[in-house]
């Protein structure tokens, strides 16, 4: 099967190391993995996105709508102003994680997985049934690049007509980028401070506008980050990567993200009774950090000990470039929440031991991530 | 990837790209250039132990880059005699001299004759990766 080809792609055809990912020729790294990742968290880096799902939601009952599928408060919202969020299934189950922006009272811009696109796109359609919504999918008629890094201001100042670092967090706003019209979003994968640019009226089958943005912020001296890192920084930070770490089969109570789910909301959305149930009764496993005290890498799918005893399964887990450490995301009971508590993950034939970590994020805020960078 | 790609002559190689080196009494044995490359950036290897009695093709330990695990199988059958401890530190020295400082263990052959007509020698390994390009 031919592999689908995003906005940026005849980039990494000529510069990166390209794999399938999920249906989409992706580069995994440009110059490597470590690099690229320390670019991120010492300056700035750039990833194409997208593959990633965006659709316009409008009408009289858009707010009503995304209120029914998404577990956050939709209708707190202002103009200009974005949450992230979760959609569950009836049982709680999670569809996909996502985020919503506010364009207008009547029009919403809605964010989600690349893996998940079609799946997505369905799951809104189907929930549309008895509101005044209507969906367009514009994955393949708006360019997405994601400008990550301590320097993400300076270096799309570089480019913008007027100043990025007016956006505030999570909001997204209008801006001039190499001269064309994009949408600029206040928000990341990486933990860091950044923007994921929306190049607009750009099609994935001319996409000049978009590849002139991604060329005119090499140029500014950001550095092209693939897949890799995003996965290296994102886990770092202690973000969730759907199909690892939350799918169909966990709630967002377990998973951590209780702090998305909003009881006060007034109305009914998907899944609310049976969280209402999961928070009553409590969890039997719950996301925790891990960081190895004994040398190996843990891997999503290598399971936890403690002792004789099997307690959990890794969900995520690799090198952290910037820590310099082994550490991982597992699904573990409540018991061993408690920082410092040690475990044993099996690694091949060999249980390694680590401990119980803080995990979102794993490292420390006052030297990475976006709350150190003052505006 | 894998144009300019190194393969040594002298050296005999498994399909699944490592290599062995008679030396004296024993054989050395490492990953080729080719797997080197693959992995990229190699952040840790899991050595076999010393003393440790292994088999042609059974998995003794494995090399990983930041993005993927790569198990290793020895290309020959017999006793770890050493291993590079300097790998624990720098295993990147795989990725910068895999015929080299990169190698992995050292093994007392029990039947090299045996193992190593199982083995490529470069000239059918440099065949081998051709078919593996694209």
């Amino acid at each position: 099967m031919e592999l689908r080809k995003t906005h940026i792609y005849q980039y990494h055809a000529e510069h990166g190391n390209v794999v399938d990912f999920g249906g989409y020729a992706m580069p995994v790294w440009y110059e490597g993995i470590i690099a690229e990742h320390k670019a991120v968290r010492d300056a700035c880096g750039i990833f194409d996105t997208s593959h990633m799902g965006r659709v316009y939601a409008e009408g009289p009952d858009v707010v009503k709508f995304l209120d029914y599928v998404d577990t956050n408060d939709v209708a707190a919202l202002t103009d200009g102003k974005g949450v992230y969020g979760v959609m569950c299934k009836p049982d709680g189950g999670i569809v996909d994680d996502l985020i919503v922006y506010r364009m207008s009272a009547e029009k919403f811009l809605v964010v989600y997985n690349a893996g998940n696109r079609a799946k997505d796109f369905a799951w809104l359609q189907k929930n549309t049934k008895g509101f005044k919504v209507k969906l367009t999918d514009m994955s393949d008629k708006v360019g997405m690049i994601a400008v990550q890094g301590p320097k993400a201001v300076e270096m799309l100042a570089k480019i913008s007509a007027t100043d990025p670092g007016a956006i505030e967090r999570f909001n997204v706003a209008p801006l001039k980028v190499s001269g064309f019209d994009c949408l600029a979003a206040r928000t990341g994968y990486t933990g860091e401070d950044g923007f994921e640019l929306f190049i607009l009226e750009d099609p994935v089958a001319t996409p000049e506008k978009s590849l002139k943005v991604w060329n005119d912020l090499v140029a500014a001296g950001a550095k092209p980050c693939g897949l890799g890192a995003r996965d290296s920084l994102r886990l770092e930070a202690g973000l969730w990567l759907y199909g690892n770490d939350i799918d169909e089969t966990i709630n967002p109570i377990e998973a951590g993200l209780k702090w998305v789910v909003k009881m006060k909301k007034p109305s009914y959305f998907n899944g609310r009774r049976a969280l209402e149930g999961i928070i009553e009764k409590g969890v039997v496993r719950t996301l925790l950090g891990i960081q190895l005290t004994e040398r190996g890498i843990p891997r999503h799918g290598y399971e936890v000990y403690d002792g004789e005893k099997r307690i959990g399964v890794v969900t995520s887990g690799g090198v952290a470039p910037t820590l310099d450490e082994s550490i991982a995301l597992a699904y573990l009971p409540p018991e061993y929440k408690e920082p410092g508590k040690e475990i044993q993950v099996k690694i091949r034939v060999n249980l390694v031991k680590g401990k119980i970590v803080k995990h979102h994020p794993f490292y420390d805020e006052t030297k990475y991530g976006w709350k150190r960078v003052k505006a | 990837m894998t144009d300019g790609t190194k393969v040594e002559t002298g050296l005999f190689y498994t399909s699944e790209h490592e290599w062995a080196k008679p030396d004296g009494d024993i054989v050395i044995i490492g990953i080729s250039d080719y797997a080197q490359a693959a992995l990229h950036e190699i952040v840790y290897v899991e050595p076999p132990k010393k003393d440790a009695e292994v088999t042609q093709g059974g998995a003794i330990g494995a090399v990983e880059s930041v993005k993927a695990v790569s198990d290793f199988y020895s290309p020959v059958t017999g006793t770890v005699v050493e291993v590079n401890e300097a790998l624990m530190n720098n295993p990147e020295k795989i990725n910068a001299d895999p015929y080299g400082e990169g190698w992995i263990a050292k093994i007392k052959p029990n039947n090299w004759a045996a193992n190593v007509a199982k083995l490529m020698d470069a000239e059918k390994y440099k065949q081998h990766i051709t078919t593996l390009k694209h």
